[in-house]
């Protein structure tokens, strides 16, 4: 496997303006506003191969998407050097775009009152698709994506996960060999995530494409790619198979229990209370201890569970997590 | 070519989500209709008794129908940018292989015909209706390409105010100003033939004059020479506003590419 991602010492500094409290400060603001300089990226280095899934995780502000805007070329580094599919992103831009896919969670490529059929028409015309390959292509990612029902609808009467489907098929129509998915499964109910992941590693799969992927969701890195890289403070903080760090990190889940008594108790080995309010416990489940179908078990046996919601450790605590591991 | 079909394909795509969503057309067709039984009765009431500048109701009437179709035709536009700035979708636009901003413009477009067809049906229904008579059949043939070349002007100096919130980060202040001078020196509600001489040459050297007085004066009196001089005059300003644009979005992406937008 060739070498789709190449990056060298990669740094970006943004300058901030600063506007500090009172009349003269503004005054000063308005002429020669006072600058700060805040290091997003403080020279990372790591190399994707192709068809490889990659998560690229960190909590906010460690300087994911600033990554991701400079791998697609919308901004350009202040020192460093990186190549996607042998092109320099922010000198080759435009030749690039044909090559990459990129999904923001949060923003939209859809035209909000038209069906999404039209906007995928549009999308074959801008990336210069010829008619008949456009067609067969969608047809592919049609059946795959479940999509024909929704095809005729105007997207505003889409629901977010049906949304999120149709914007992933946008970017694929033009079949990249980079795929950049940034928070993918933002604002997504537990089972329209889990369709998304499949979706994602699937088209990854048939289409050999790379991937790389952001996200606060650890759920969303364990679902879909092979390796992680964890960056804070615009620094490269672990570069590890997935399954590596599961092992080391991700040992814990958070089990949520509502409960017709006001409190309950688990004498579990493993098993702690995060959080308690009446009728609301949080238990922290070391599942090398104990599985969470055991605590769930025993939860049922103790008294009537009104709901339960397994979650996993948010992303903030694995990274402090690993800090503390590489700074004891 | 390639990419004229990439334009061409985004003009297409936004006229038809304008007519889908057609409240805001249905509302400026309504404020139209206000407006023009509104300043009517009001030019006959003035116009009778003074007999400004030789100008009749009627021909007032179809000169105020021309000037409102080509100003309601234009959408808010500078605030699609605004919010695209804002939002930092800007970036985001650029890792597609088309332009940002003359994909903008097609978009703007693409809404500016779908308001000319609907506001233009309006303005002749309500029009024949309140003057009584049709203007001369040669002048309205006139007015028609050089509204759609007056739009395009308009549209221009719209996304010129939505770049300008890169650095100015709010674009209504310019809106508001240049609006304002839109209607005194394009001569919107009164035609510039009542101006004082040295207001008619101000207005001469804006592109207000020939976007919005240069279509309603078709009304007024059919002159194809004149209505060839005003085509020539938007074409004009079009390459000039056009090669603004240009140089302001480079600079603008000056600000994405260092600053993140």
């Amino acid at each position: 496997m060739g070498g789709s991602i190449e990056v060298d010492g990669l740094r970006k500094v943004f300058q901030v303006r600063e506007q500090g409290s009172g009349i003269k400060d503004a005054l000063r603001y308005l002429f020669r506003p006072p600058t700060r300089d805040v290091v997003a990226v403080d020279g990372i280095s790591f190399s994707i191969a192709r068809g490889e899934r990659v998560a690229f995780v960190g909590p906010n502000g460690a300087g994911k998407s600033t990554t991701i805007k400079m791998l697609t070329g919308i901004l350009h580094p202040t020192a460093g050097e990186a190549h996607v599919l042998g092109l320099t992103p922010w000198k080759d831009r435009r030749a690039l775009a044909y090559k990459l896919g990129t999904v923001f969670g949060q923003r939209t490529q859809l035209w909000y009152h038209l069906p999404a059929r039209d906007t995928f028409r549009l999308l074959a015309r801008i990336y210069d698709q010829d008619d008949a390959v456009h067609e067969r292509r969608l047809g592919e990612l049609v059946e795959a994506f479940a999509l024909a029902p929704l095809l005729k609808k105007p997207v505003r009467q889409l629901s977010l996960g049906e949304r999120m489907r149709c914007e992933i098929v946008a970017s694929l129509l033009h079949k990249p060999e980079v795929l950049f998915l940034d928070e993918p499964t933002i604002g997504l109910d537990v089972t329209a995530k889990a369709t998304i992941r499949d979706l994602i590693r699937d088209a990854s799969v048939q289409d050999g494409s790379t991937v790389l992927l952001t996200s606060h969701d650890t759920g969303d890195m364990e679902h879909v790619c092979d390796r992680v890289i964890v960056i804070n403070h615009g620094k490269l903080l672990l570069d590890q198979p997935v399954r590596e760090l599961r092992r080391t990190y991700i040992r814990q889940k958070i089990v949520t229990l509502l409960t017709a008594e006001p409190r309950i108790e688990l004498d579990l080995p493993g098993v702690t209370v995060r959080d308690r309010a009446p009728h609301r416990t949080v238990f922290e489940v070391d599942v090398s201890a104990t599985p969470v179908e055991r605590v769930v078990k025993a939860a049922l046996e103790l008294g009537r569970l009104r709901d339960l919601t397994v979650e996993d450790p948010p992303m903030e605590e694995i990274v402090k997590a690993i800090y503390a591991r590489a700074n004891p | 070519m390639r990419d004229a079909a990439k334009y061409i394909a985004v003009l297409r795509l936004s006229a038809r989500e304008t007519f889908r969503a057609r409240g805001e057309v249905f509302a400026r067709s309504v404020f139209m209709v206000i407006l023009l039984v509104v300043f009517s009765r009001l030019w006959a009431a003035v116009g009778e008794g003074a007999g400004l500048a030789g100008i009749g109701p009627a021909q007032f009437l179809w000169y105020l129908a021309l000037t409102e179709w080509v100003t309601l035709g234009i959408p808010l536009f500078y605030l699609s940018i605004e919010e695209d700035v804002r939002r930092g979708d800007v970036a985001y636009r650029l890792a597609r292989p088309v332009s940002y901003v003359w994909s903008k413009l097609a978009e703007g477009l693409g809404q500016v015909l779908v308001r000319l067809v609907v506001l233009g049906i309006v303005a002749l229904a309500v029009g024949r209706y309140l003057a009584g008579s049709w203007p001369d059949p040669r002048a309205l043939l006139c007015a028609l390409p050089l509204g759609v070349l007056a739009c395009v002007v308009l549209l221009l100096i719209q996304v010129l105010i939505g770049l300008s919130v890169f650095w100015l980060h709010d674009g209504a202040p310019a809106f508001w100003m240049i609006q304002k001078f839109q209607f005194v020196f394009g001569g919107l509600f009164w035609p510039l033939d009542i101006y004082p001489g040295w207001m008619q040459s101000i207005a001469a050297w804006t592109p207000f004059s020939a976007a919005v007085y240069g279509v309603g004066r078709n009304a007024l009196r059919y002159e194809p020479e004149v209505a060839l001089r005003t085509a020539m005059i938007l074409v004009l300003w079009i390459g000039i506003l056009g090669a603004l644009v240009a140089w302001a979005y480079r600079r603008s992406l000056r600000v994405v590419e260092v600053g993140g937008g």
